[in-house]
């Protein structure tokens, strides 16, 4: 390897990074479309712009007519609400995947391993089953925020049932958060069946599911990811460096101790977001961040953004599938990322274990 | 010129207090050795410099300023911390992992600009590790990543570079390395250099001064031929040793004899060996292994079978270097053969300097010792007497001295004889 031009190279990264982010964002946009316009009804990717620059104040003004009224009301109402829903779900899970395996130094962690999924749907199950009232701008804001209420709660209890002396130990916080995860998704289905719900719909919120999406669910967890993104992505660079551990990191300049509150809360925040909207979907969270990880490389500078982006991406494909091939009934989103995420991801880590195996 | 600065520190662990009123100060470009046995304060006391563990009493000022009063972010533009090693989750380049000491210097929304790294790029320039800078750090040896860290250290421009143990999971070309570019950055970046060492003989070859650390507590202080002293490390560590000057580094050697629990004698035969110039010392260490009481003389100071003595506490008669065996000390000597049981007469040569030691033999098979002789080479080539040894030494064997030609024989002789004389 030609060492003599390290420093070109390094100053090269960046540019290189915009372009990757530029692609993914473009791969994002067009996958928005196709999954708009698949569906029972098929409806041309153009037309799909069209309805939608329509409705866009101003610019609709440009944009002649030539679309049903159907077809406007399949884009609007029912299929682009679903999409982004999938697409903040993606971003929000693959995200917080990024943080506790930076934080936790474990390419096992993923937003559930440590509680936060469940205790997330413990509070939007409450939140839904007793029905508080919370609402801004018509928007019920009471189920992601007892979602988030719930799962910060869980966390800590995880947390402190783990801690030693001598700190936490990663494989009791691990272990803690495996058993709190069972016991809080037995809660769970103990509170849906009592307030009457369908043994099929927790099922299905259990598994994770898309399918209830509406405009409504979109602005309800859009305001919590964005912010907790934004905040993850600020301290981007002190993760990379958390992860030559936390006392090197100290070394650094680093509050080691307050990163990992702030990357926690905001993990805990976005994760919470997409339970109350999604259910639990498993498996994005886990392999987004390995196979962004594997494509362009460990620092979070670039894998925040591309993990947000495949993570979307990813998903919003998925719940495609799973609305199209069992037509005209539809699989939870969560039984497809579990179907081909874990195959995929078993390839992935016989083919390239060196990256996806955690360097202890 | 700055100066660090530890003042009157206690830290404590919970309630187990790690360290005792520790004081000293260093000044740049000097490269200080901090020793000790296990669990006696060094790594607390590097602890304590790098704000890692808050003293409860007193505080270290670096060029009059508590680092307690400043920001992390301060302190890591003025401290460096080497670990023993480092492990780095996922796959980052030595590059990235050296520019991390830019941190410090970077704002939270900022990049690393070219400054960066060329300060990067020398330092692992420095440190030759410029052509590692695009492999993944976790694909280097451990002596490769000990440099990446070390350069990594001095990207963050600091007065201070702390090491622990820097280089006790490297081999002996990679410690030498390390240590000698440690030694010349101390110097030539105007550095103060605290390393924890557990090789008395890299801290004593390479340090200015050393700080010898027993409970938490300063021992001793001071330059290294101070400070580490046969009788400072027998105190701390328990064990004896032998420092030397070593005649080609010019530096101290130390070389461990053993702890300091006296070999018991486990046989009953007491023997003394007749030797000099080396020759006795093979047949010594197998005896003393094997657990006898063993005297030797006369020997010369300085001679290789002297100093095996000395070594292993063996009691001996000595002569002054280079001299004759005096009349005085070969008295001595037969007193020493008559509290003896068995003697044994080493392949030594004899000269008219040690003459009496062949005489003295001849008064111990008299005094109905038994004495082995231990005949490698024929006592003909061993004889600078002009054959007077040789007469003496055949009047031995007339007198009933066992002859053997090799150690293990001697040693088997001995083997009888002490089952004889246990049961007797």
């Amino acid at each position: 390897m030609n060492a003599f031009d390290a420093e070109g190279m390094y100053f090269k990264r960046f540019s290189r990074w915009k372009i990757i982010f530029i692609l993914l964002a473009m791969a994002l946009i067009l996958t928005i479309t196709f999954a708009v316009a698949m569906g029972p009804m098929q409806i041309p990717p153009l037309d799909v712009y069209k309805i939608i620059i329509k409705h866009i104040p101003f610019l609709g003004d440009f944009v002649g007519g030539g679309s049903s009224s159907t077809e406007e009301v399949i884009v609007l109402q029912v299929r682009l609400p679903r999409v982004l829903a999938a697409a903040i779900v993606g971003i929000a899970l693959a995200v917080a995947g990024v943080v506790l395996q930076g934080l936790l130094r474990n390419p096992m962690a993923d937003p559930y391993v440590i509680g936060i999924s469940s205790g997330a749907g413990l509070g939007a199950s409450l939140a839904i089953a007793f029905g508080f009232g919370l609402s801004f701008f018509g928007v019920l804001y009471s189920i992601p925020l007892m979602a988030f209420a719930f799962a910060l709660g869980t966390v800590l209890l995880v947390y402190v049932i783990s801690r030693t002396g001598q700190g936490v130990p990663m494989l009791t916080l691990l272990l803690v958060g495996i058993a709190v995860n069972s016991f809080l998704l037995a809660i769970i289905s103990i509170i849906r069946l009592v307030s009457g719900e369908a043994v099929h719909a927790i099922m299905a919120w259990i598994f994770g599911s898309l399918a209830a999406s509406n405009w409504n669910y979109v602005k309800m967890a859009l305001p919590f990811v964005v912010i907790g993104v934004a905040i993850i992505y600020v301290f981007a660079r002190d993760l990379n460096i958390m992860l030559l551990g936390e006392e090197q990191a100290r070394h650094l300049g680093v509050d080691a101790e307050r990163l990992k509150k702030i990357m926690i809360a905001s993990a805990t925040l976005i994760t919470a977001a997409a339970v109350s909207i999604s259910g639990i979907i498993g498996f994005i969270g886990l392999i987004i961040p390995h196979i962004s990880r594997i494509l362009v490389g460990p620092d979070h500078r670039i894998l925040i953004p591309s993990s947000a982006l495949g993570g979307a991406i990813v998903l919003i494909l998925c719940d495609t599938i799973g609305r199209m091939i069992v037509r005209p009934a539809e699989l939870p989103v969560g039984i497809i990322t579990s179907l081909l995420g874990v195959p995929f991801f078993i390839y992935l880590i016989r083919k390239k274990k060196r990256s996806v195996i955690w360097q202890g | 010129m700055v100066t660090l600065k530890i003042s009157g520190i206690d830290c404590y662990y919970g309630s187990v207090k790690a360290l005792e009123n520790v004081t000293f100060s260093v000044g740049e470009g000097e490269f200080v050795g901090i020793l000790g046995p296990n669990g006696s304060g060094k790594t607390t006391l590097l602890k304590a410099i790098n704000t890692t563990l808050k003293p409860k009493v007193g505080s270290v000022f670096l060029d009059n300023i508590n680092i307690y009063d400043m920001e992390s972010r301060e302190v890591a533009k003025k401290v460096a911390v080497v670990p023993q090693e480092t492990t780095v989750t996922f796959d980052f380049t030595a590059l990235d992992v050296v520019l991390m000491g830019r941190n410090p210097y970077i704002s939270r929304f900022g990049i690393e600009s070219k400054e960066d790294l060329a300060v990067a790029k020398k330092a692992m320039e420095l440190t030759n590790t410029w052509k590692l800078a695009e492999r993944p750090v976790n694909e280097l040896s451990g002596g490769e990543k000990q440099l990446v860290v070390i350069a990594r250290a001095l990207t963050q421009e600091p007065k201070v570079l702390l090491l622990d143990e820097p280089t006790v999971h490297l081999d002996i070309g990679n410690q030498l390395e390390i240590m000698e570019l440690l030694k010349e950055l101390c110097i030539k970046n105007s550095l103060i250099v605290l390393a924890v060492f557990h090789d008395f003989n890299l801290a004593a070859r390479y340090c200015d001064s050393a700080i010898l650390l027993r409970n938490g507590k300063i021992f001793s202080i001071g330059k290294v031929d101070k400070v580490l002293t046969e009788e400072n490390i027998n105190k701390v560590f328990n064990v004896n040793v032998i420092v030397k000057k070593h005649p080609i580094t010019d530096a101290l050697y130390i070389l461990p004899i053993s702890t300091s629990h006296e070999v018991t004698s486990t046989k009953n035969l007491r023997l003394h060996v007749i030797c000099g110039g080396g020759v006795g010392t093979p047949i010594i260490k197998k005896l003393h292994r094997d657990g006898y009481y063993i005297t030797a003389g006369v020997l010369n100071l300085l001679d290789t079978d002297y100093e095996t003595c000395a070594m292993l506490k063996i009691p001996t008669v000595s002569e002054a270097p280079f001299s004759p065996i005096t009349n005085d000390a070969h008295k001595k000597n037969l007193d020493m053969i008559d509290e003896a049981d068995v003697v044994i007469l080493s392949n030594a040569c004899f000269g008219y300097g040690n003459f009496k030691n062949i005489e003295s033999a001849i008064h111990a098979i008299e005094k109905g010792k038994t004495v082995i002789a231990l005949e490698e080479t024929p006592i003909q080539q061993r004889d600078f007497t002009k054959g007077e040894a040789t007469a003496l030494y055949e009047e031995l064997k007339r007198k009933g001295a066992l002859i053997t030609k090799n150690c293990q024989e001697a040693i088997f002789m001995l083997r009888k004889l002490e089952h004889e004389f246990s049961k007797a």
